[in-house]
């Protein structure tokens, strides 16, 4: 069993691997690259030249392609000690055109032009645009290399740089007191009186690596850290896994106690605090808080995050599914061919061919009418809104559960261990509980560590129609606003889900049924 | 009731002349009579007992009828009335005031004053269409992939991660790729259907192959030599038509719901169609007196995906022979 699993496991990762690789030959090589730049406020205000090497600068942020400007490359030179600063400084002057070009200058821009195209790098300069006697606004001469980067790279370093575990040489800038790690039992921000353990660290890019709060679970670390890449325009700047992860709504104020004794009402979560170099320079507000460059922090919100929402919703409805679905999915079998089956059919019959969308519609007008919230809002405490998205959730998990069961049951019925169990005198309702369910559920038992998982992803429709805060939408609309970092980091997501919960339905499987064995199987 | 007990006298005939010695053959007494079975008259016999799949079918024929001849008559033009402010958003009391009786506005008058009626059938015929081109390719590769995949077991240990990998690529992007690289027309979201759709059909294939391939009567026919493509063919294709057709029910509605759902979330055709339509009316749907607009496609789609299904899937248990009894 282990082996076996092991060997599913290492499978899966492959195939997870295989599946990023594909998303990303998708988006970073099929699809048009200046789509990115479509809700960039900056870049319509770009011009000529600027404009060009604006988009080669981005494209390097967001991972298309590796750009060296010539002005880069003679600084790398002399920083490597292959040339000296005087001669640095007479190089990096180029004419507003090839042929303007001194001595020294022409020497080291055909040597950069060589070096690079040897390297399989593309060498461009764009002579000055010039308006009248002057240079256009943005028209300065560019002379720059680029090369795409290959699949293998891309992929390399994005499961390379997929667990980040921090450590005291993390960041290079300048701190305050030595580089190392702390361990205290008094946490300072609670005054250092109250037990509560923490590990502090220097040099590392959290601040506090190891403590404790009053959320749940109450222990957190930040030494190991998910990267799944940064969102460009869904969440502009911030990290795939916060912009999952991270609560929302409104502030929730509490009184918080700065490094610098500081004391106010205030939204910060200080365990958060990340290094953002010289932040505190001719900033006041950090200056007063602040006894380090550890200023960037996130926010406490009042409500949960996208993935809470959709988790919540998603395992009500779960729950709600299993405990209607597999009495329902009973009674039609019991009673094949009555009434109770008709109904049952007419219902699956409904949800299977019906547009979603257009039961979710109709039950939102229904449940309209019957006055519960139709739209979610994040700041109400109305628990009632929660109502119809589980429910508009449930009705095709329903469905599914009672026609499967259904099926299940009635194909056990006529087997001999049924018969003989009748023959032996069992009630109807003691076989149908104790014999024909056991043996009718693994199939369905395959199915739950999935819907269990698959309830965090949200759903797209339901999300939407009642404008659920979840993260349903985050795959669409990563689509829709071409944000790559978040496409590839959503796929991962699925596509983990979905891998794991295979292998812990098969897990499961065998659990509850001892027949079945993963360890010699013979077809 | 007649005497069946005659008097053979009243014949005045004599017994030679009344009785022939019939010919007793050994051959003949060899052969077993049995009645005449042919297999898609049974299936139709069957189909036809059920009076409500005579109803179901009456009304598949009307909406193909209003989808595919209707708008040949109907000279739809959604931007005749765009002009004419007052023509917008009719309810269908006010549409018929204003145009006259007649069952274009039926249904009221949409955002650009066009009939409501005449928009929702020229949508269904797109939908129709391409649900149908789109599950007459998935299945036909689909079936054709999963017979090889369940016959071969080396192909099925390439196809079960191929599965596993593309089955993990979120479809929606893939569609929207395909839409970015093409265009948003009839025959990209056709492309964007069947390219990975076959496979989840072949898997089903594949999952029945595999359960009829080891039968004792496939044995016992490879033991007299059949060759695998006659066992396919022959053997085990009649065995999957129930199968095959049930497929088809569900098929054919899931692309119409499919349809929709990518029109909603804004990936869908550039035609209107239904799902396109539901898309643009959404926001009708909560203003009063707009609600034709958005519910006329929302139950239109109902009803064409609810009548193939139910057509479908008793086709489905009609071309079971077990039911030919």
């Amino acid at each position: 069993m282990t082996k076996y699993l092991i060997n599913r496991i290492i499978r899966a990762v492959i195939s997870v691997v295989i599946v990023v690789a594909i998303v990303m030959v998708m988006i970073y090589a099929l699809l048009d690259r200046n789509l990115i730049f479509a809700a960039d406020p900056v870049f319509s205000h770009q011009a000529n030249n600027q404009k060009q090497t604006y988009k080669l600068r981005k494209w390097e942020e967001y991972g298309y392609l590796d750009y060296v400007p010539y002005a880069e490359w003679l600084k790398e030179l002399a920083g490597n000690g292959e040339i000296d600063e005087e001669t640095r400084a007479a190089a990096v002057g180029f004419g507003r055109t090839p042929e303007a070009d001194t001595g020294v200058v022409a020497e080291y821009v055909e040597k950069f032009t060589n070096y690079y195209e040897s390297r399989g790098y593309k060498v461009e300069r764009l002579n000055a645009v010039m308006a009248g006697r002057r240079v256009a606004d943005g028209g300065q001469q560019q002379l720059y290399a680029y090369r795409d980067i290959p699949l293998s790279n891309r992929l390399l370093s994005y499961f390379g740089n997929l667990f980040q575990v921090d450590n005291i040489h993390r960041v290079d800038g300048e701190l305050v007191g030595e580089r190392g790690l702390t361990f205290t039992l008094y946490d300072p921000l609670y005054g250092g009186e109250k037990f509560s353990p923490a590990i502090i660290g220097n040099g590392t890019q959290h601040k506090y690596l190891l403590y404790f709060d009053n959320q749940f679970p109450f222990i957190h670390q930040n030494l190991l850290t998910l990267n799944l890449g940064k969102s460009y325009s869904v969440n502009t700047g911030v990290d795939i896994f916060h912009t999952m992860t991270r609560s929302q709504g409104s502030y929730k104020l509490s009184t918080v106690l700065y490094p610098t004794g500081h004391v106010e009402q205030s939204a910060d979560d200080l365990h958060t605090a990340t290094y953002a170099p010289d932040s505190r320079e001719g900033s006041i507000l950090y200056e007063s808080r602040f006894v380090d460059d550890y200023t960037n922090v996130l926010t406490v919100n009042s409500n949960k995050s996208k993935l809470g929402f959709s988790f919540t919703i998603g395992i009500m409805s779960v729950i709600l599914s299993y405990l209607l679905g597999v009495p329902l999915g009973i009674l039609m079998a019991r009673k094949k061919d009555k009434l109770i089956d008709k109904l049952g059919t007419i219902y699956i019959v409904f949800i299977i061919a019906v547009p979603s969308l257009a039961y979710i519609f109709l039950f939102k007008a229904i449940g309209g009418k019957l006055g519960l919230p139709t739209t979610f809002e994040m700041d109400s405490t109305n628990r009632l809104m929660y109502v119809l998205p589980v429910i508009s959730l449930a009705l095709p998990s329903i469905a599914n559960l009672m026609k499967w069961l259904r099926r299940y049951m009635i194909d056990q019925m006529n087997s001999d261990y049924v018969k003989f169990a009748r023959s032996g005198g069992l009630s109807e309702g003691e076989i149908f509980t104790k014999h024909i369910l056991k043996n009718a559920a693994i199939p369905v038992i395959h199915g739950i560590p999935g819907s269990v998982l698959f309830a965090m992803t949200g759903a797209i429709i339901t999300e939407r129609v009642y404008v659920v805060p979840g993260a349903g939408n985050l795959l669409t609309k990563a689509i829709n606003q071409y944000d790559n970092g978040v496409i590839v980091g959503v796929t991962l997501f699925y596509a983990v889900l979905s891998v794991t919960s295979l292998i812990l339905g098969d897990v499961l499987m065998s659990m509850v049924d001892p027949r079945i064995s993963f360890s010699s199987k013979a077809r | 009731m007649e005497d069946k007990n005659m008097d053979l006298k009243k014949f005045n005939m004599t017994d030679e002349e009344l009785f022939a010695r019939v010919d007793n053959t050994a051959l003949d007494s060899e052969k077993i009579t049995a009645p005449r079975y042919s297999y898609w008259h049974s299936v139709f016999r069957v189909f036809f007992r059920k009076k409500i799949n005579i109803f179901v079918l009456a009304l598949l024929a009307l909406v193909i009828i209003f989808a595919y001849v209707y708008p040949l008559f109907s000279g739809y033009d959604r931007f005749a009335n765009l002009l004419n402010g007052a023509a917008k958003h009719l309810t269908p009391g006010a549409a018929m005031e204003m145009f006259g009786k007649n069952i274009h506005w039926i249904l009221g008058a949409g955002a650009s004053g066009e009939s409501t009626f005449d928009a929702v059938w020229n949508g269904a015929r797109i939908s129709i269409s391409l649900a149908f081109i789109c599950a007459a390719i998935n299945l036909t590769v689909g079936v054709v992939v999963g017979a090889v995949w369940g016959f071969s077991k080396k192909v099925d240990l390439v196809m079960q991660e191929v599965y596993n990998i593309v089955g993990n690529v979120p479809y929606i992007l893939l569609i929207s790729v395909m839409v970015m690289i093409f265009s948003a027309s009839f025959w990209t979201m056709v492309l964007a259907m069947t390219v990975t759709g076959w496979l989840s059909i072949a898997y089903f294939i594949r999952t029945q192959v595999i359960i009829i391939r080891d039968r004792e009567y496939n044995l016992a026919s490879r033991c007299l030599g059949t060759s695998t493509i006659r066992i396919a063919m022959k053997n085990i294709l009649p065995f999957m038509t129930s199968v095959i057709v049930t497929l088809t029910a569900t098929e054919i509605p899931s692309y119409i719901s499919y349809e929709v759902f990518l029109s909603y979330i804004g990936m869908g055709l550039s035609e209107m169609s239904l799902g396109k339509l539901i898309y643009a009316a959404e926001s009708a749907m909560v203003t009063p007196g707009w609600g034709f607009e958005f519910w006329s496609p929302v139950v239109v789609a109902s009803i064409i995906t609810v009548v193939l299904y139910v057509v479908g899937q008793n086709l489905g248990d009609a071309s079971d022979p077990r039911t030919h009894m």
